[in-house]
C-alpha cells in the first residue's frame, strides 16, 4: 500500500496539530520501518531537531525564524505534543531513523516571503472569482504578517465553508474533525486526505496560475525544493521505499507526481535574507490566538485531550472527560450542576453527532450540549469554562540552553555578572536593593552592583517582560532603594524570545522601544514619565532624546497642571539622579523652562471650577516644592511674586487665593499685619457665603499648626459668621464643614478651644459640648444639609 | 375534533394536516434508523424542519435562521429529554413545537395550555365525577391529561407556556419526567410511559404574569432558547413565507405584499426592537410591548384583510398603515410618542419611497 512517487518514496499529507494524523502517521511509521523521515519544515532547523526530541523538552514548543536586520521579519513554526511532525520525530528518535527537514530553508522563506506580500499589495482585486490564493492556509505555518492578511481574506474562507456546507456542516473546523480526525480506520486517513487535496489542487490551481502568479510560483518552488530534498535522501543511500515523507495535505499530491527536482543552478538563484533560527517554549494560549492558523488552534487542549485519548484507545470517552472537566470547573467557580446533567450532556453531543453520521461527537457538538444542559440554555453561563478546557494553560519547555536568541545570550550573561541567576526560579522572591556606592569593596562592578541590577530589572520591565515587580518602598529610603518581587515564569521566556525581535541585547532593545515611546509620545507628562524611564534603565541616550521630546512638547502647553507634574518628575531626577550615577546637568534649564511656563500661566489656570481646583491644588504645591528645593535654578522670585498675585486676584478661584494665601504666610512673605488684612477683606460682611468660606477652605489646606497659632484669624473667622444672615449662614456651613472635615480630631478641639477663648467660654466645658454624642435632632439638621440645595450655582 | 368536520371548515390546520404530503413524502423516502416510538429517523425530521427534497417533493423550510438549533432539539428528543424551549414572545417556539411534534409523533393535538388557572389535573389526570359518584374509581372514569394519554401512546405531549403556571403546578413534571410513570392511587395502579414519550415546552422569558421554574424542573429539561431572526433577510423570508401560507388558508381576496412592503414593515419592526436604526447611526425609543417578527406577520394579514374586505384588494400604505398603528401603540400615550418620534425622526427621511407609507401613518396617529 504505497503512496510513493515515481521512486517510491511513501509520502504522507497531514494536516498539522492534527491528533488523528499524528495517530495515523504513526501506525504507518510502523509498517514501513523508514531510514529517513523527511518533514516538512526550514531545512536549515534540522540541527534543532535533536533538541525537539530531548527527553527534557514539552511541548508546545515554536521554531522561530528572524531576520538579523531591520526591518525584522519572522516565521514562526509551532509543535504540540500532537503535532504529527513532532512524533515523527521522537519516532526517529527511537528507532534510529534519520530525521531531517526538507522544505526551503528559512533565509529563503522568508525572503519569498517578502515578495508575496508585495506582490499580494500590488494584485488588482479579482472581483467575484473564487481563487483560493492560499490553498495550504490549514497546512502551512505562516509568519505574523500573512496570518493578519488570511484573517481579512473572505474569498479565500468562502471556498471552506463551501465544502463544509456541502457536507452538512456549520464549519470547515467541524468538517475537519468530523471527517477526519474521528477517523480511526488504517489508511482511511491517508487515502481520505490525499482524495481531498488533489481535488482542492484540482479546484485551485488553474485559477491560481492565472490570477495569482506569486502564489503559485511560490509553492511550485517549495515543491522542486522538497523533491530536490527527497532525491538527495536517496542519493544518500536510503531505500526510496524506506523514505517518508510527511508534508502538508497540499502538497502531497504534488510530491506524489513528483513535479520539477530543483537543480543547483536554481538553488543558487533563490532569494536570501540572512535569518537566525532558534527554538522557543510556547503556549497553548499563544496557540489558540494564532487565527488562521491549522487544526487545533482554537483548543489546543481539546485536542491534547483527544491524543490522549487516542494513545490509551479510548476516543470514545473524550466526551465524558470533556463535558465532566467542564462541569467541574463551573463548580469550582461556584456553578453547581449534577453529574445528571453531565450524562444528559453527553447523551445529547452523541446524538447531534448522530444527525451528522459521525461516529462521536466533534467540539461544536459538545459545546451545544454543555450550552443547552450545563449553560442551561445559555451560554455566557459556560463560555468561560469552554475556553478554560479549550485553550488549557500548557507552556512548553525546552532544556537549559537550547533556546538561544542573541538576546537570551545576553540576559544570561547578566543574570550572571550580577549574581541574579539564584532568583531564576518560579518562586516569587524578594529582593531589596540599596543603589548607593558599596565603598566597603574594592572593585567598581561590586561597588555598583545594586544600581546595576536596578537598571537591568527597569529595562526587563521596559520590555514587557514580567520577571520584576517593583514594590513601593516606605518613605524614608525612597532615593535610594528599591524593593523588587523577582519570578521567573515559562511565559517570561517566551517574551525574552520575542524581544530578540526588538534589539540583540537587552540594552539595546530597551533603547528601542523607549525610542519608539518618544516617538508615539504626546503629552508633556507622559513625556516626563519616559525620562525618568530613562533615567531608571540608565540609558543616556535616550535620556537626552527625552528632554529634547519633552522640550518640543512644553513649547505648546499652558497646562499648569500638566507642567507642574512634569516638572517634579524633573526635579526629582535632578535631586537624586547622582544616585543613579546620571549626569543631570542637561535637564536643569528643562526645569527652569518649565517652570517659568507654569509661573506664567499660573493665573490664567486658577480660573477655574472647584473640581479642577483639587488638582491645581496639588500643582501649586509642587511648583512650590520646586522653587524651594530648587532655589537656584529657577526663578524664585517670580513665583512668589504670582502667588501674590493669585491671592490679592478677586476673579480667580477663591480656594485657590486661599491655597496661595496660606502658602505666603508658610513662605514668610507675607506679615502679619498684611495676612490679617487680607483675611479680613475676604471674609468681610457681604462677600458671598460660598467664596468666603472656599477661601478659608484653600487657606486651612496647608500647614495647620500655623493658622491654629494665629488668634486674629480665628476672631475674624468668628465675626464673619456672626455677621452672615441665616440663608447665608446655612450655605457658608456647608463649606466650612467640608473644609473642617479633614481636620483631625484633636485639631478639631484645638480649634473648639481657641474659639471657646474667643467667646470667653471655659475651654473644657467647650471641649466636652464637642465630643458629646449628637442628638437627635442635631442630627437631622446635618442630615437636612446634606440635602442642601445649592440652586443657582 | 371529530372526523366529521371538513378541513375547510377549521379555521386553523394543525402542521400534520397543512404538511401531510411532505410528511409522507419524507416517511417514504426515509432510510435512516427510525427511533421506537417516532414516525421517521431524525435527519427526516430535520428535513422537514430546515426544508430540503424528499424524493421529487420540495419539502418547505418550517423554521427559518439557525439550522444548528433545530439539530440540538431534535437531538435532544433522540435521547428521550424533555424539550424547553425559552425565548422572546413571538420567537415561532410553539410553531417549532408544533412542528417537532407533527413529525415525530404524527399527531400536535395532545396540548396543555399553561396558564395561571392551569391546575395539576391538567397535567396528571382527573374524574368524570357522575361515573366516580356512581361506580367509585374505575377505569372509565378516569379523565386522562394530554401529558398522560402522550405517555399511554408513546407520543409527544405540548405543553405551551408553562411559565405561566403556577410553580406548583409546573413542578407535578418533575417527578413524570424522571420517573417516566404517574401512579394513580385511587385504582393502585401506575401508568408508565412507552418509548417514545417526551414533552415539548415553551416558556417565555420576559413577560408580566410569568413564573420562575424551580432549577429542579429546569434539570430535567433540555433547554434552547430561540433568538429573534438575526439578519433582515431571514426575517423577510420568514414573514413572507407565513404571510402567504395565512393568506391561502384563510382565502383572503387580496394580493400577497410586495416586496417592498414586506421590507418596510420588517425594517421598522427591527429598527423599533432594537432601539437603533439599521445603519447603526441613530439610537430610537423602543415601544413597551413585545415586537416580534410573529406580529409583522399578523399585522400583514390584518392589512390584506383591510384591503380585502372594504379596499381594492391592493394592499396600500393606508392599510399597512392601520396595521403598524394597531401593532406599535399598544400602551396608548407613551407608545403614541414613540412612534411620532419614529416617524419624523427617521421615516420622514427615508426619501420619497416611504412618503406615501410616513404619511399615512403621520394621518392615522394623531
Amino acid at each position: 500500500m504505497s503512496t510513493g512517487n515515481g521512486n517510491g518514496v511513501h509520502i504522507f499529507g497531514v494536516r498539522h496539530l492534527s491528533p488523528g494524523g499524528a495517530m495515523h502517521l504513526l501506525s504507518e511509521l510502523d509498517r514501513i520501518q523508514p531510514t529517513a523521515v523527511l518533514i516538512e519544515g526550514p531545512a536549515d532547523a534540522t540541527p534543532e531537531i535533536r533538541h525537539l526530541v530531548h527527553r527534557k523538552t514539552r511541548p508546545p514548543v515554536a521554531i522561530l525564524s528572524f531576520t538579523a536586520e531591520l526591518p525584522v521579519r519572522t516565521a514562526l513554526w509551532p509543535l504540540a505534543e500532537y503535532s504529527p511532525e513532532y512524533q515523527a520525530m521522537k519516532w526517529a528518535a527511537d528507532h534510529r531513523a534519520e530525521a531531517s527537514f526538507i522544505d526551503l530553508p528559512s533565509s529563503v522563506m522568508i525572503a519569498l516571503q517578502e515578495k508575496r506580500d508585495l506582490a499580494r499589495k500590488q494584485r488588482p482585486a479579482l472581483g467575484d472569482v473564487p481563487t483560493a490564493e492560499e490553498p495550504d492556509e490549514q497546512t502551512e505555518p505562516l509568519s505574523l504578517e500573512e496570518r493578519e492578511e488570511l484573517f481579512s481574506d473572505h474569498q479565500h474562507g468562502s471556498l471552506y465553508d463551501q465544502i463544509a456546507k456541502l457536507a452538512g456542516e456549520d464549519d470547515y473546523e467541524m468538517y475537519w474533525e468530523r471527517s477526519y480526525e474521528h477517523n480511526l480506520n488504517p489508511d482511511a486517513y491517508r487515502e481520505a486526505i490525499l482524495a481531498f487535496s488533489e481535488q482542492m489542487r484540482a479546484l485551485t490551481e488553474e485559477q491560481e496560475k492565472i490570477h495569482a502568479t506569486v502564489e503559485y510560483a511560490y509553492n511550485a518552488v517549495r515543491e522542486a525544493y522538497m523533491c530536490r530534498k527527497i532525491q538527495d535522501a536517496i542519493q544518500q543511500g536510503h531505500q526510496p521505499d524506506r523514505i517518508l515523507v510527511i508534508c502538508g495535505a497540499y502538497h502531497a499530491a504534488a510530491l506524489r507526481t513528483s513535479v520539477h527536482i530543483m537543480t543547483d543552478e536554481e538553488m543558487k538563484t533563490l532569494p536570501q535574507r540572512p535569518t537566525r533560527l532558534t527554538l522557543m517554549p510556547y503556549s497553548y494560549y499563544r496557540l489558540s490566538s494564532m487565527s488562521g492558523y491549522g487544526a487545533g488552534n482554537q483548543a489546543p487542549y481539546y485536542y491534547e485531550l483527544m491524543w490522549q485519548q487516542m494513545k490509551s484507545g479510548a476516543l470514545d470517552e473524550l466526551p465524558h472527560l470533556y463535558l465532566s472537566s467542564v462541569a467541574r470547573h463551573l463548580r469550582q467557580s461556584g456553578t453547581h450542576r449534577s453529574t445528571a446533567e453531565v450524562i444528559e450532556a453527553v447523551r445529547m453531543a452523541r446524538s447531534l453527532a448522530a444527525l451528522h453520521h459521525g461516529s462521536a461527537p466533534v467540539l461544536r457538538d459538545l459545546r451545544d450540549a454543555a450550552q443547552t444542559l450545563l449553560g442551561h440554555g445559555d451560554l455566557a453561563v459556560v463560555a468561560e469554562s469552554l475556553a478554560h478546557i479549550n485553550v488549557g494553560t500548557s507552556i512548553g519547555h525546552l532544556a537549559e540552553g537550547v533556546s538561544q536568541t542573541p538576546i537570551q545570550d545576553d540576559l544570561n550573561r547578566l543574570f550572571k555578572e550580577l549574581k541574579l541567576g539564584k532568583y531564576k526560579t518560579t518562586v516569587a522572591t524578594d529582593l531589596v536593593l540599596d543603589l548607593r556606592e558599596n565603598r566597603r569593596v574594592r572593585t567598581e562592578a561590586s561597588a555598583y552592583l545594586d544600581l546595576n541590577r536596578s537598571f537591568l530589572l527597569h529595562r526587563l520591565q521596559l520590555l514587557g517582560i514580567r520577571f520584576a515587580q517593583l514594590k513601593s518602598s516606605g518613605q524614608e529610603q525612597a532615593s535610594w532603594a528599591e524593593q523588587w518581587v523577582l519570578q521567573w515564569s515559562p511565559e517570561a521566556e517566551i517574551q525574552v524570545v520575542e524581544s530578540t525581535l526588538l534589539g540583540e541585547t537587552v540594552e539595546v532593545a530597551a533603547a528601542y522601544v523607549l525610542q519608539q515611546k518618544l516617538e508615539a509620545c504626546t503629552t508633556i507628562a507622559e513625556a516626563s514619565r519616559l525620562i525618568v524611564t530613562a533615567c531608571e534603565c540608565g540609558m543616556v541616550t535616550q535620556l537626552e532624546n527625552a528632554r529634547q521630546t519633552l522640550q518640543r512638547l512644553a513649547v505648546d502647553n499652558q497646562d499648569v497642571i500638566q507642567i507642574a507634574s512634569a516638572a517634579k518628575g524633573l526635579s526629582t531626577i535632578i535631586q537624586y539622579g547622582d544616585i543613579r550615577r546620571v549626569q543631570t546637568e542637561p535637564l536643569v534649564p528643562l526645569l527652569e523652562q518649565l517652570f517659568m511656563r507654569a509661573c506664567l500661566f499660573l493665573t490664567d489656570n486658577s480660573q477655574c471650577k472647584d473640581e479642577v481646583a483639587a488638582e491645581m491644588m496639588s500643582a501649586i504645591h509642587e511648583l512650590n516644592t520646586i522653587s524651594l528645593d530648587h532655589g537656584e535654578a529657577v526663578d524664585e522670585s517670580l513665583w512668589l511674586h504670582e502667588l501674590q498675585q493669585l491671592m490679592s486676584r478677586d476673579d480667580l478661584n477663591a480656594k485657590l487665593s486661599g491655597f496661595a494665601c496660606s502658602l505666603l504666610m508658610e513662605r514668610n512673605v507675607l506679615e502679619a499685619s498684611q495676612a490679617s488684612a487680607e483675611v479680613s477683606r475676604r471674609l468681610s460682611p457681604g462677600v458671598p457665603a460660598e467664596l468666603g468660606a472656599g477661601w478659608f477652605e484653600g487657606l486651612s489646606q496647608r500647614n495647620r499648626y500655623m493658622l491654629l497659632s494665629r488668634i486674629s484669624l480665628w476672631e475674624q473667622l468668628s465675626d464673619y459668621i456672626d455677621a452672615l444672615e441665616q440663608d447665608d449662614f446655612v450655605r457658608a456651613l456647608v463649606f466650612l464643614r467640608r473644609a473642617f472635615s479633614t481636620f483631625a480630631p484633636h485639631e478639631k478641639n484645638m480649634i473648639a478651644e481657641l474659639l471657646g477663648e474667643i467667646w470667653g467660654v471655659h475651654a473644657e466645658q467647650v471641649a466636652e459640648v464637642l465630643t458629646e454624642e449628637l442628638k437627635a435632632e442635631e442630627t437631622k439638621m446635618i442630615d437636612d444639609l446634606n440635602d442642601f440645595d445649592f440652586d443657582d450655582f | 375534533m371529530s372526523n366529521q368536520e371538513s378541513l375547510h371548515e377549521v379555521l386553523r390546520q394543525s402542521a400534520e394536516q397543512l404538511y401531510a404530503h411532505e410528511l409522507e413524502a419524507l416517511r417514504q423516502t426515509d432510510t435512516g434508523k427510525v427511533p421506537a416510538g417516532w414516525q421517521m429517523s431524525p435527519q427526516a425530521v430535520l428535513t422537514f424542519i430546515t426544508g430540503g427534497k424528499a424524493g421529487k417533493v420540495d419539502i418547505t423550510p418550517k423554521y427559518i435562521g439557525n439550522r444548528r438549533l433545530v439539530e440540538m432539539a431534535i437531538a435532544t428528543l433522540v435521547t428521550d429529554r424533555a424539550l424547553l424551549l425559552i425565548g422572546e414572545p413571538g420567537t415561532a417556539k410553539s410553531w417549532l413545537s408544533e412542528n417537532l411534534t407533527a413529525a415525530i409523533y404524527g399527531h400536535s393535538g395532545l396540548v396543555v395550555q399553561g396558564t395561571a388557572g392551569t391546575t395539576e389535573e391538567h397535567v396528571r389526570y382527573s374524574w368524570n365525577y357522575a361515573m366516580l359518584l356512581a361506580n367509585g374509581p374505575t377505569p372509565e372514569a378516569l379523565v386522562q391529561s394530554p401529558i398522560m394519554r402522550a405517555m399511554e401512546a408513546g407520543g409527544i405531549a405540548r405543553f405551551e407556556e408553562i411559565s405561566r403556571c403556577a410553580s406548583e403546578v409546573q413542578d407535578a413534571l418533575i417527578s413524570i419526567l424522571s420517573e417516566k410513570t404517574i401512579s394513580v392511587p385511587e385504582l393502585g395502579k401506575e401508568m408508565n410511559a412507552r418509548k417514545g414519550f417526551s414533552i415539548i415546552a415553551t416558556a417565555n422569558t420576559r413577560d408580566r404574569g410569568v413564573n420562575e421554574m424551580s432549577a429542579a424542573l429546569k434539570r430535567r429539561f433540555n433547554i434552547i432558547v430561540l433568538p429573534a431572526p438575526d439578519s433582515i433577510e431571514t426575517e423577510i423570508e420568514i414573514v413572507r413565507k407565513r404571510v402567504g401560507e395565512i393568506a391561502s388558508a384563510y382565502d383572503l381576496q387580496a394580493a400577497v405584499p410586495a416586496e417592498e412592503a414586506l421590507h418596510k414593515v420588517v425594517t421598522i419592526f427591527r429598527e423599533l426592537r432594537s432601539g437603533m436604526t439599521l445603519d447603526k447611526k441613530n439610537k430610537l425609543k423602543s415601544p413597551a410591548g413585545v415586537i416580534s417578527t410573529a406580529e409583522a406577520i399578523s399585522l400583514l394579514t390584518n392589512s390584506m384583510a383591510l384591503a380585502a374586505s372594504f379596499g381594492s384588494g391592493e394592499l396600500t400604505d393606508e392599510d399597512l398603515a392601520a396595521g403598524l398603528q394597531g401593532a406599535i401603540v399598544k400602551d396608548d400615550d407613551k407608545d403614541r410618542i414613540v412612534w411620532k418620534e419614529y416617524l419624523d425622526n427617521v421615516m420622514k427621511k427615508r426619501g420619497a419611497d416611504w412618503h406615501g407609507l410616513y404619511h399615512a401613518c403621520k394621518e392615522i396617529n394623531q
